[in-house]
């Protein structure tokens, strides 16, 4: 007889979630819904009647990890739209803010994830903000790696978090070559705390793969050797920058593409009826109360040949480079992979940096309405903004961001998974779900609101 | 520390001179702020500074940041008219990669960065990049017409051809390339200043790490106060390298107490400008930038 049970909120990642679970009598889910609860943002709607220019400054608004990639593709899905092909050298500073922002990224997952592992060799799960060695020294190197990300960001793209330099057609300005050799100069130095810090992550995350068992709330909960597997496809444009509809070989296709409600895929009203009131934090959702998965989520749920996907860092190595390992580990390990990427990719693009070469095209078109894509790979996966420009005003702008893909993708990954350590699933897929949340099903009584316009 | 109403807290005050002749040549007086600068940039105090060079129109300044003694030495001399150098201020810790910013600029420039400092909106590490400010004496600027109209209609000059500009003894003084020199009585010209002006509550940048201006130097002269402990540490390793000749500002004529009367001329003046804006108008009142 299966019970369902409710983590909400789930935590330790952006933004606000929930887990809906059906277990059986040992505490296995039989069947996972892990969907987004964050209140929507509305950017698709502003967006519409904008300039072309404003547009992607406002959707990088839509968060504050990955505001880069929204903006970076928000930018050059106009561009994709208007046909505007840009200059070399604003190409490589975008790509140096690019890689940037997940250099700094991956370092905060870091932080977030640490306290699900032990130390290898003993039984203590590690805290990050403890002052004992050895975690001392790692929290201060992924505070430095951060810092690192983010002075390469802030001088690339004129700000750390929500990058003003980036702009239809280019870049507003070049960098000096003073401050060239500062992004090198941090580079270098990230490029060896980066190493040892995907060592030390590595190592962690094997010493846990390897555990039997894991300790949540005083209990011993068994990891099973599947944790997170799933058989949904993967999906990744590029191993670094991304792909756009005005590339020669585009490498998402926009015609397999299609969103459907989470009226499909989540279920319907239920009543918990398991509750434990031991789980961090706060226990669980108390019995009794109604869960409606269906109604609540409030994102679309994107399909690719009408089946969500993986998108993030596991999807990039596995497209690109062979990564044949699944699961929740494996997604652990590739983002740790993805670390030394970054850096390579940024010293590649300095040394290829002209400083006194032109960043801005001349002209840039105005539009004409046609459809423009253009894809990033974000920290957390696959961003793909769609724009139809007009005269230079948005006449339709959608974003598929990262999150999106994986929430439906993860939740089919939960089966078979202790309850007590779904949170861990989901975990690994380095989750930021304000962005994903998109737009607003539910009225104030619960109701589906205009089924047929959303 | 001295505390003034009108000067300002200030450790030390001096009139002084730069030693460096090429310096001298074009400078508006002493040459205080750019010997300062291309100190500071030459003994690693600062990166690059933010100055006030040639704009796209005769006499009309365009911030930018030098990185180079030239750059420096092409910002020397004062424009009468607005230059916005604030406007650089983060870009200098951005995209041109300073991590020590130099700045020069007029009181309101200094206030500027100074609430760029305390409240950094939108100045994100900007606060603890700024490693030198040096303040300018201010009585009031114009914008770029109106200068144009006190050169061509009341000087009758072309702005091309004009050499320096000063404001000195009650007079606008206006210097030709070809030795023209004309003066207006500084009542023609109130009418052009810019009306912000007229609420500003500083004469000799009171928040600037150091502080100069000719008045109250002689000829050739600048009076200098130094305010801050960073100031401080450049201005006496300035001097004591040879950068500066130094005379105590009791022995200069007219000295400290002409710097006084005209402070506290603008000051008065503009004290009761913010109270009368209280009152302007019919049951309304104009904003007190002070409130």
């Amino acid at each position: 007889m299966s019970k369902v049970v409710e983590i909400s909120p789930t935590t330790r990642h952006e933004g606000h979630s929930k887990l809906t679970l059906k277990v059986n009598d040992q505490g296995i889910i039989e069947r996972g819904d892990w969907l987004s609860i964050t209140p929507v943002r509305g950017v698709e709607k502003l967006a519409i009647g904008k300039t072309m220019d404003q547009v992607p400054k406002i959707a990088s608004r839509v968060c504050g990890i990955c505001p880069i990639a929204h903006c970076l593709a928000g930018i050059e899905a106009m561009e994709a739209s208007v046909g505007c092909e840009i200059p070399t050298d604003a190409k490589l500073l975008r790509v140096i803010l690019h890689a940037a922002n997940r250099l700094h990224s991956i370092a905060l997952h870091n932080i977030l994830i640490l306290p699900d592992f032990y130390i290898p060799g003993t039984e203590t799960k590690i805290n990050p903000f403890t002052k004992e060695q050895p975690v001392r020294s790692v929290a201060a190197r992924i505070i430095r790696i951060r810092e690192i990300g983010q002075s390469i960001g802030m001088i690339a793209g004129g700000e750390a978090v929500h990058p003003s330099n980036p702009r239809v057609g280019g870049m507003y300005r070049n960098v000096s070559p003073r401050a060239r050799q500062k992004m090198y100069d941090l580079a270098r130095e990230g490029l060896v705390l980066a190493r040892e810090q995907m060592e030390f992550m590595i190592a962690v995350i094997r010493n846990m793969q390897n555990r039997e068992f894991t300790d949540v709330a005083g209990k011993k909960i068994p990891i099973p050797k599947t944790l997170g597997y799933h058989s949904q496809g993967v999906m990744a444009t590029s191993p670094m920058y991304g792909s756009s509809s005005l590339d020669e070989k585009p490498t998402w296709d926009i015609a397999r593409w299609k969103e459907t409600r989470p009226w499909d895929w989540y279920m319907g009203e239920v009543t918990i009826d398991l509750e434990d009131p031991s789980y961090p934090v706060g226990g669980t959702t108390k019995v009794g109360t109604k869960a409606n998965p269906q109604m609540e989520a409030c994102t679309g749920v994107p399909t690719m040949d009408g089946q969500p996907v993986e998108v993030g860092p596991r999807a990039r190595l596995a497209t690109f480079k062979h990564f044949d390992e699944k699961g929740t580990f494996a997604q652990h390990v590739a983002r740790q992979l993805e670390y030394p990427d970054c850096l390579y990719s940024i010293l590649k693009c300095l040394d290829a940096l002209d400083t006194s070469g032109k960043v801005l095209a001349d002209p840039i078109p105005q539009g004409d309405g046609s459809l423009g894509w253009a894809a990033n790979e974000a920290p957390r996966g696959t961003d793909v903004h769609l724009a139809r420009v007009k005269d230079g005003r948005v006449l339709w702008y959608e974003m598929l961001v990262p999150t999106t893909w994986n929430l439906p993708t993860c939740s089919r990954g939960l089966t078979g998974a202790p309850w007590q350590i779904a949170e861990m699933v989901v975990r690994a897929y380095d989750p930021c779900v304000s962005c994903a949340t998109h737009m607003i099903v539910v009225d104030q009584e619960n109701r589906l609101v205009a089924q047929k316009l959303i | 520390m001295v505390s003034d109403p009108y000067l300002g807290k200030y450790t030390t005050c001096v009139s002084a001179r730069s030693t460096d002749k090429e310096i001298l040549q074009k400078a508006q007086d002493g040459g205080i702020a750019t010997t300062l600068m291309v100190y500071a940039l030459e003994q690693g105090i600062i990166d690059g500074a933010i100055v006030a060079g040639k704009g796209d129109r005769p006499w009309q300044p365009r911030p930018f940041i030098a990185m180079s003694r030239e750059d420096i030495l092409k910002a020397r001399g004062t424009k009468y008219n607005i230059s916005p150098q604030i406007s650089l201020l983060k870009e200098a810790t951005r995209s041109f990669g300073l991590d020590k910013v130099g700045i020069t600029g007029v009181c309101c420039q200094m206030q500027a960065v100074r609430k760029a400092q305390l409240y950094p909106v939108n100045m994100r590490d900007v606060p603890g990049k700024i490693a030198l400010a040096v303040g300018l004496f201010c009585m009031e600027n114009f914008p770029y017409k109106s200068m144009q109209c006190i050169v061509e209609d009341h000087a009758g000059q072309s702005l091309h051809s004009v050499k320096k500009m000063e404001i000195g003894k009650g007079k606008y003084w206006i210097y030709t390339e070809r030795g023209n020199v004309v003066t207006l009585p500084l009542k023609v010209t109130h009418k052009y200043e810019q009306p912000g002006c007229h609420v500003c509550l500083d004469y000799v940048s009171n928040l600037g790490d150091i502080s100069t201006g000719s008045v109250g130097s002689p000829d050739g002269w600048s009076t200098v106060f130094v305010r801050t402990k960073v100031g401080n540490d450049v201005w006496s390793k300035a001097v004591a390298s040879g950068m500066f000749e130094t005379k105590p500002i009791e022995g200069v004529k007219p000295g400290l107490e002409l710097v006084t009367k005209l402070a506290k001329e603008k000051i008065d003046k503009n004290r009761a400008t913010v109270e009368g804006r209280k009152t302007f108008g019919v049951n309304k009142a104009l904003r007190d930038p002070y409130a």
